[in-house]
């Protein structure tokens, strides 16, 4: 893949799709909106996961998660636009509203107990809560296996 | 990244995992480092981060230990 200019704009229309729909384009979505065959948008699509810039469910062309959105429903659930996304992870659920730059309601599980919890970003503020969240892996070891971190 | 209620449930949760613990950082430490990670994300000029750009804004938010060392950047 070659035409990298158009592989960036396949990367900003997943992202506003995401941002619009709470959800993926799907790869059939994609050929369409660039008017190109579903064979060229699965290699962009191929060529975006090499990158990281988004990430393939395995041995598909369907996006599970472009960072801090997830594809799948998580236990992150962020009420922001009106809409109802979710997050891959715990930093992610914070991170929807940063890339979003609105306010939020989020709704999360703890890892351990279980228990349903709170929270709010309101005019770039957290609502003070005790909460903490645990990186289990250092940054090099991120991207070994991305659903585990 | 995961989520709990106290320093007492991430124990909790190492042991039974049998896993060592990682980094904890407070609720407010990761909104500032989501700022600094995220609010460019749905950029068309974004086209992710090389190992140094990476490594700033880590310092940026404050986190300098070993922890956040890189092997090899992107995200």
């Amino acid at each position: 893949m070659t035409n990298d200019s158009l592989l960036w704009q396949v990367r900003a229309f997943v992202y506003s799709h995401f941002a619009d729909t709470t959800h993926p384009p799907s790869v059939e979505e994609t050929a369409k909106h660039f008017n190109i065959g579903l064979e060229e948008a699965g290699a962009l699509y191929r060529e975006l996961h090499n990158r990281h810039a988004f990430f393939l469910e395995p041995e598909t062309l369907t996006i599970r998660m472009a960072n801090p959105f997830s594809g799948v429903p998580t236990d992150f659930t962020v009420h922001a636009n009106g809409r109802i996304y979710y997050a891959n992870c715990a930093w992610d659920m914070l991170g929807i509203p940063a890339a979003l730059r609105t306010d939020a309601v989020i709704e999360a599980v703890c890892t351990e107990s279980n228990e349903t919890v709170q929270l709010e970003i309101n005019n770039g503020q957290i609502t003070d809560y005790d909460l903490l969240i645990h990186f289990p892996l250092p940054f090099a070891r991120w991207y070994d296996d991305l659903v585990f971190t | 990244m995961l989520l709990f209620q106290s320093e007492e449930w991430i124990d909790k949760w190492c042991k039974r995992k049998d896993l060592e613990r990682g980094e904890v950082l407070t609720i407010h430490q990761v909104w500032d480092l989501s700022q600094l990670w995220y609010q460019d994300r749905l950029s068309m000029d974004y086209h992710g981060r090389n190992i140094e750009q990476v490594a700033e804004v880590f310092k940026q938010a404050g986190l300098t230990s070993a922890f956040w060392y890189l092997r090899e950047g992107l995200d």
